[in-house]
Protein backbone atom coordinates (compact mmCIF):
# COMPACT_ATOMS: atom_id res chain seq x y z
CA UNK A 1 0.00 0.00 0.00
CA UNK A 2 2.77 1.86 0.72
CA UNK A 3 3.97 1.58 -2.65
CA UNK A 4 0.75 2.57 -4.08
CA UNK A 5 0.40 5.98 -2.55
CA UNK A 6 4.05 6.59 -4.03
CA UNK A 7 2.83 5.37 -7.34
CA UNK A 8 -0.13 7.34 -7.18
CA UNK A 9 1.83 10.33 -6.49
CA UNK A 10 4.40 9.25 -9.83
CA UNK A 11 1.10 8.77 -11.68
CA UNK A 12 0.57 12.23 -11.60
CA UNK A 13 3.52 13.28 -13.42
CA UNK A 14 5.49 14.87 -11.16
CA UNK A 15 9.10 14.26 -10.76
CA UNK A 16 9.16 14.93 -6.76
CA UNK A 17 7.17 17.96 -5.22
CA UNK A 18 7.90 20.34 -2.32
CA UNK A 19 8.50 19.57 1.48
CA UNK A 20 6.10 20.73 4.01
CA UNK A 21 8.90 23.37 5.18
CA UNK A 22 8.82 24.38 1.27
CA UNK A 23 4.73 25.25 1.33
CA UNK A 24 5.32 27.19 5.06
CA UNK A 25 7.69 29.40 3.19
CA UNK A 26 5.63 30.16 0.13
CA UNK A 27 2.75 31.07 2.60
CA UNK A 28 4.84 33.29 4.57
CA UNK A 29 6.44 34.85 0.95
CA UNK A 30 2.37 35.56 0.23
CA UNK A 31 1.90 37.12 3.07
CA UNK A 32 4.37 39.66 2.86
CA UNK A 33 3.86 40.46 -0.88
CA UNK A 34 -0.34 40.69 -0.10
CA UNK A 35 0.36 43.07 3.00
CA UNK A 36 3.01 44.97 0.91
CA UNK A 37 -0.10 45.23 -1.89
CA UNK A 38 -2.21 46.66 0.68
CA UNK A 39 0.35 48.88 2.17
CA UNK A 40 1.20 50.27 -1.37
CA UNK A 41 -2.75 51.51 -1.41
CA UNK A 42 -2.23 53.84 1.68
CA UNK A 43 1.41 55.42 0.34
CA UNK A 44 0.68 59.13 -0.76
CA UNK A 45 2.27 60.14 -4.27
CA UNK A 46 2.96 56.97 -5.78
CA UNK A 47 2.70 58.05 -9.45
CA UNK A 48 -0.35 55.76 -11.00
CA UNK A 49 1.97 53.94 -13.44
CA UNK A 50 4.14 52.94 -11.05
CA UNK A 51 1.50 52.19 -9.24
CA UNK A 52 -0.35 50.21 -11.16
CA UNK A 53 3.17 48.21 -12.86
CA UNK A 54 4.21 47.09 -9.40
CA UNK A 55 0.99 46.16 -8.21
CA UNK A 56 0.69 43.85 -11.71
CA UNK A 57 3.75 42.31 -10.94
CA UNK A 58 3.06 41.78 -6.90
CA UNK A 59 0.21 39.70 -8.44
CA UNK A 60 1.89 37.53 -10.81
CA UNK A 61 4.76 36.73 -8.42
CA UNK A 62 1.84 35.17 -6.05
CA UNK A 63 0.30 33.74 -9.37
CA UNK A 64 3.56 32.08 -9.47
CA UNK A 65 4.23 30.59 -6.29
CA UNK A 66 0.81 29.13 -6.25
CA UNK A 67 0.97 27.17 -9.75
CA UNK A 68 4.70 26.42 -9.24
CA UNK A 69 4.85 25.03 -5.83
CA UNK A 70 1.44 24.53 -4.22
CA UNK A 71 -0.12 23.10 -7.44
CA UNK A 72 2.91 21.15 -8.11
CA UNK A 73 3.03 22.83 -11.68
CA UNK A 74 7.00 23.45 -11.25
CA UNK A 75 7.47 19.55 -10.48
CA UNK A 76 4.85 18.26 -12.99
CA UNK A 77 5.02 16.92 -16.64
CA UNK A 78 5.73 19.07 -19.38
CA UNK A 79 2.30 18.43 -20.72
CA UNK A 80 0.37 19.59 -17.74
CA UNK A 81 2.62 22.93 -18.13
CA UNK A 82 1.06 22.91 -21.95
CA UNK A 83 -2.48 22.38 -20.85
CA UNK A 84 -2.30 25.18 -18.37
CA UNK A 85 -0.29 27.81 -19.68
CA UNK A 86 -1.39 27.82 -23.41
CA UNK A 87 -4.98 28.61 -22.27
CA UNK A 88 -3.35 31.19 -19.58
CA UNK A 89 -1.86 33.00 -22.49
CA UNK A 90 -4.84 33.33 -24.72
CA UNK A 91 -6.70 34.42 -21.78
CA UNK A 92 -4.24 37.50 -21.04
CA UNK A 93 -4.60 38.14 -24.55
CA UNK A 94 -8.45 38.08 -24.15
CA UNK A 95 -8.05 40.79 -21.49
CA UNK A 96 -6.12 42.57 -23.77
CA UNK A 97 -7.89 42.40 -26.23
CA UNK A 98 -11.20 43.50 -24.82
CA UNK A 99 -9.15 46.18 -23.63
CA UNK A 100 -8.18 47.37 -27.19
CA UNK A 101 -10.98 46.93 -28.42
CA UNK A 102 -12.90 49.60 -25.91
CA UNK A 103 -9.60 51.79 -25.51
CA UNK A 104 -9.48 51.26 -21.94
CA UNK A 105 -6.33 51.28 -21.31
CA UNK A 106 -4.66 50.31 -17.33
CA UNK A 107 -1.82 52.71 -17.93
CA UNK A 108 -2.60 55.59 -21.07
CA UNK A 109 -4.96 58.42 -20.08
CA UNK A 110 -8.55 56.70 -21.03
CA UNK A 111 -10.97 58.97 -23.73
CA UNK A 112 -13.63 60.86 -22.93
CA UNK B 1 11.02 2.42 -8.32
CA UNK B 2 10.97 3.30 -11.82
CA UNK B 3 10.44 -0.10 -12.79
CA UNK B 4 7.32 -0.50 -10.14
CA UNK B 5 5.48 2.60 -11.35
CA UNK B 6 6.13 1.08 -15.02
CA UNK B 7 4.57 -2.07 -13.91
CA UNK B 8 1.89 -0.62 -12.03
CA UNK B 9 0.83 1.78 -15.01
CA UNK B 10 0.01 -1.19 -17.06
CA UNK B 11 -2.87 -2.21 -14.56
CA UNK B 12 -4.00 1.19 -13.66
CA UNK B 13 -6.91 2.48 -15.92
CA UNK B 14 -6.33 5.95 -15.16
CA UNK B 15 -3.03 5.86 -16.41
CA UNK B 16 -2.48 6.48 -20.64
CA UNK B 17 -0.03 6.14 -23.04
CA UNK B 18 2.21 9.49 -22.01
CA UNK B 19 2.25 7.54 -18.69
CA UNK B 20 0.05 10.66 -17.21
CA UNK B 21 -3.07 10.58 -15.09
CA UNK B 22 -6.44 10.63 -17.53
CA UNK B 23 -7.97 12.28 -14.51
CA UNK B 24 -5.64 15.01 -13.35
CA UNK B 25 -4.92 15.96 -16.86
CA UNK B 26 -8.86 16.51 -17.40
CA UNK B 27 -8.41 18.69 -14.37
CA UNK B 28 -5.74 21.05 -15.88
CA UNK B 29 -7.13 21.31 -19.18
CA UNK B 30 -10.46 22.50 -16.89
CA UNK B 31 -8.66 24.79 -15.29
CA UNK B 32 -6.84 25.83 -18.49
CA UNK B 33 -10.12 26.44 -20.23
CA UNK B 34 -11.65 28.38 -16.87
CA UNK B 35 -8.95 30.50 -17.00
CA UNK B 36 -10.09 32.15 -20.48
CA UNK B 37 -13.44 32.16 -19.16
CA UNK B 38 -12.28 34.33 -16.38
CA UNK B 39 -9.80 36.18 -18.99
CA UNK B 40 -12.93 37.48 -21.08
CA UNK B 41 -14.69 38.63 -17.72
CA UNK B 42 -12.19 40.75 -16.53
CA UNK B 43 -11.72 41.98 -19.89
CA UNK B 44 -15.08 42.89 -20.11
CA UNK B 45 -15.11 44.63 -16.53
CA UNK B 46 -11.62 46.68 -17.62
CA UNK B 47 -13.33 47.30 -20.96
CA UNK B 48 -16.50 49.25 -19.20
CA UNK B 49 -14.19 50.69 -15.95
CA UNK B 50 -15.21 54.10 -15.48
CA UNK B 51 -17.95 54.19 -18.18
CA UNK B 52 -20.80 54.02 -16.13
CA UNK B 53 -23.32 57.11 -16.54
CA UNK B 54 -24.83 56.57 -13.31
CA UNK B 55 -24.64 54.72 -9.82
CA UNK B 56 -21.73 54.39 -7.01
CA UNK B 57 -18.52 54.21 -8.19
CA UNK B 58 -15.65 51.24 -6.88
CA UNK B 59 -13.98 54.35 -5.29
CA UNK B 60 -17.62 54.57 -2.87
CA UNK B 61 -18.02 51.17 -2.29
CA UNK B 62 -14.90 48.84 -1.99
CA UNK B 63 -14.08 48.02 1.53
CA UNK B 64 -10.50 47.03 0.86
CA UNK B 65 -9.69 45.82 4.68
CA UNK B 66 -12.34 43.04 4.59
CA UNK B 67 -11.36 42.21 1.11
CA UNK B 68 -8.28 41.86 2.32
CA UNK B 69 -9.04 39.82 4.96
CA UNK B 70 -10.94 37.26 2.24
CA UNK B 71 -7.79 37.48 0.17
CA UNK B 72 -5.47 36.06 3.18
CA UNK B 73 -8.09 33.77 3.43
CA UNK B 74 -7.94 32.01 0.27
CA UNK B 75 -4.15 32.22 0.48
CA UNK B 76 -4.28 30.58 4.09
CA UNK B 77 -6.53 27.64 2.80
CA UNK B 78 -4.01 27.17 0.11
CA UNK B 79 -1.73 26.29 2.77
CA UNK B 80 -3.98 24.07 4.30
CA UNK B 81 -5.26 22.22 1.44
CA UNK B 82 -1.35 21.04 0.41
CA UNK B 83 -0.81 20.55 4.36
CA UNK B 84 -3.69 17.87 3.62
CA UNK B 85 -2.11 16.40 0.94
CA UNK B 86 0.92 15.91 2.26
CA UNK B 87 -0.78 14.00 5.75
CA UNK B 88 -2.67 12.10 2.96
CA UNK B 89 0.97 11.17 1.57
CA UNK B 90 1.69 10.28 4.97
CA UNK B 91 -1.34 8.14 5.64
CA UNK B 92 -2.18 10.20 8.30
CA UNK B 93 -6.00 10.23 7.03
CA UNK B 94 -7.61 11.95 10.26
CA UNK B 95 -5.02 14.54 10.11
CA UNK B 96 -5.63 15.31 6.55
CA UNK B 97 -9.24 15.12 6.95
CA UNK B 98 -8.36 17.78 9.63
CA UNK B 99 -6.46 20.15 7.10
CA UNK B 100 -9.34 20.05 4.60
CA UNK B 101 -12.19 20.76 7.13
CA UNK B 102 -10.01 23.63 7.85
CA UNK B 103 -9.74 24.40 4.32
CA UNK B 104 -13.30 24.16 3.28
CA UNK B 105 -14.17 26.54 6.61
CA UNK B 106 -11.86 29.03 5.55
CA UNK B 107 -13.62 29.04 2.04
CA UNK B 108 -17.59 29.29 3.71
CA UNK B 109 -15.69 32.74 5.62
CA UNK B 110 -14.84 33.71 2.35
CA UNK B 111 -18.15 33.47 0.92
CA UNK B 112 -19.78 34.52 3.81
CA UNK B 113 -17.71 37.69 3.54
CA UNK B 114 -18.84 37.70 -0.08
CA UNK B 115 -22.12 37.64 0.62
CA UNK B 116 -22.09 40.61 3.70
CA UNK B 117 -20.05 42.63 0.75
CA UNK B 118 -22.92 42.18 -1.87
CA UNK B 119 -25.52 42.67 0.54
CA UNK B 120 -23.99 45.89 2.01
CA UNK B 121 -23.65 47.10 -2.11
CA UNK B 122 -27.38 46.59 -2.27
CA UNK B 123 -28.71 47.96 1.17
CA UNK B 124 -26.57 50.78 1.89
CA UNK B 125 -24.95 51.58 -2.21
CA UNK B 126 -27.91 51.15 -4.26
CA UNK B 127 -25.47 49.11 -6.50
CA UNK B 128 -27.40 45.75 -7.99
CA UNK B 129 -26.67 44.52 -11.35
CA UNK B 130 -28.77 46.42 -13.75
CA UNK B 131 -27.68 49.81 -11.48
CA UNK B 132 -24.98 50.46 -14.27
CA UNK B 133 -21.67 49.09 -16.17
CA UNK B 134 -19.97 48.29 -12.75
CA UNK B 135 -22.70 46.51 -11.24
CA UNK B 136 -22.75 44.48 -13.92
CA UNK B 137 -19.77 43.47 -14.92
CA UNK B 138 -18.55 43.69 -11.16
CA UNK B 139 -21.84 41.08 -9.49
CA UNK B 140 -21.04 39.07 -12.57
CA UNK B 141 -17.24 39.02 -12.27
CA UNK B 142 -17.05 38.09 -8.24
CA UNK B 143 -20.25 36.13 -8.59
CA UNK B 144 -18.64 33.56 -10.72
CA UNK B 145 -15.75 33.31 -8.83
CA UNK B 146 -18.10 32.93 -5.38
CA UNK B 147 -19.69 30.29 -7.02
CA UNK B 148 -16.51 28.33 -7.70
CA UNK B 149 -15.65 28.80 -4.30
CA UNK B 150 -19.15 27.46 -3.70
CA UNK B 151 -18.39 24.31 -5.05
CA UNK B 152 -15.03 23.71 -3.96
CA UNK B 153 -16.42 23.81 -0.28
CA UNK B 154 -18.87 21.34 -1.86
CA UNK B 155 -15.88 18.91 -2.93
CA UNK B 156 -14.09 19.35 0.05
CA UNK B 157 -16.72 18.38 2.82
CA UNK B 158 -17.63 15.33 0.89
CA UNK B 159 -13.84 14.66 0.85
CA UNK B 160 -13.93 15.23 4.66
CA UNK B 161 -17.20 12.95 4.39
CA UNK B 162 -15.21 10.05 2.99
CA UNK B 163 -12.40 10.44 5.30
CA UNK B 164 -14.54 9.81 8.17
CA UNK B 165 -16.34 6.82 7.03
CA UNK B 166 -12.60 5.53 6.47
CA UNK B 167 -13.52 5.57 3.18
CA UNK B 168 -10.45 7.80 2.08
CA UNK B 169 -6.55 6.42 2.27
CA UNK B 170 -3.42 7.58 0.08
CA UNK B 171 -4.76 5.08 -2.53
CA UNK B 172 -6.94 7.97 -2.99
CA UNK B 173 -4.28 10.62 -3.52
CA UNK B 174 -4.89 11.71 -6.54
CA UNK B 175 -8.24 12.15 -6.06
CA UNK B 176 -7.54 15.08 -3.60
CA UNK B 177 -5.17 16.45 -5.47
CA UNK B 178 -7.11 17.26 -8.42
CA UNK B 179 -9.54 19.22 -5.80
CA UNK B 180 -6.34 20.98 -4.57
CA UNK B 181 -5.61 21.69 -7.72
CA UNK B 182 -8.90 23.13 -8.51
CA UNK B 183 -9.13 24.44 -4.55
CA UNK B 184 -5.83 26.23 -5.53
CA UNK B 185 -7.18 27.38 -8.59
CA UNK B 186 -10.11 29.84 -7.15
CA UNK B 187 -7.36 30.85 -5.02
CA UNK B 188 -5.28 31.92 -7.76
CA UNK B 189 -8.33 33.80 -9.77
CA UNK B 190 -8.76 35.83 -6.77
CA UNK B 191 -5.30 36.77 -7.14
CA UNK B 192 -6.11 38.41 -10.11
CA UNK B 193 -9.37 39.94 -8.76
CA UNK B 194 -8.25 41.33 -6.16
CA UNK B 195 -5.00 43.18 -7.68
CA UNK B 196 -7.02 43.92 -10.95
CA UNK B 197 -10.53 45.35 -9.44
CA UNK B 198 -10.35 46.08 -6.09
CA UNK B 199 -6.64 47.44 -5.52
CA UNK B 200 -5.83 48.91 -9.02
CA UNK B 201 -7.29 52.58 -9.11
Amino acid sequence: MADHGTAAATHGGGGGHATVRTYIQVAIALAIITGVEVATLYVPGIPNPVLVISLLVMSAVKFYLVVGFFMHLKYDHGIMRALFVGPLIIAVAIILAVMALFSAFLLLPRPH
Amino acid sequence: MADHAATHDVHDPNIGNTGLDHRKMGMWAFLGSDCMFFGSLIGTYLAYKGKSISGPTPHDVFDIPLTSYSAALLLASSLTMVLALAALQDNRVKVAAGWLLATAAMGLHFVLNQVYEFWTFVHHHDLMLSTSLFGSTFFVLTGFHGAHVTGGVIWLLLLVSLAWRGKLDRRDYTKVEIAGLYWHFVDIVWIAIFTIIYLIP
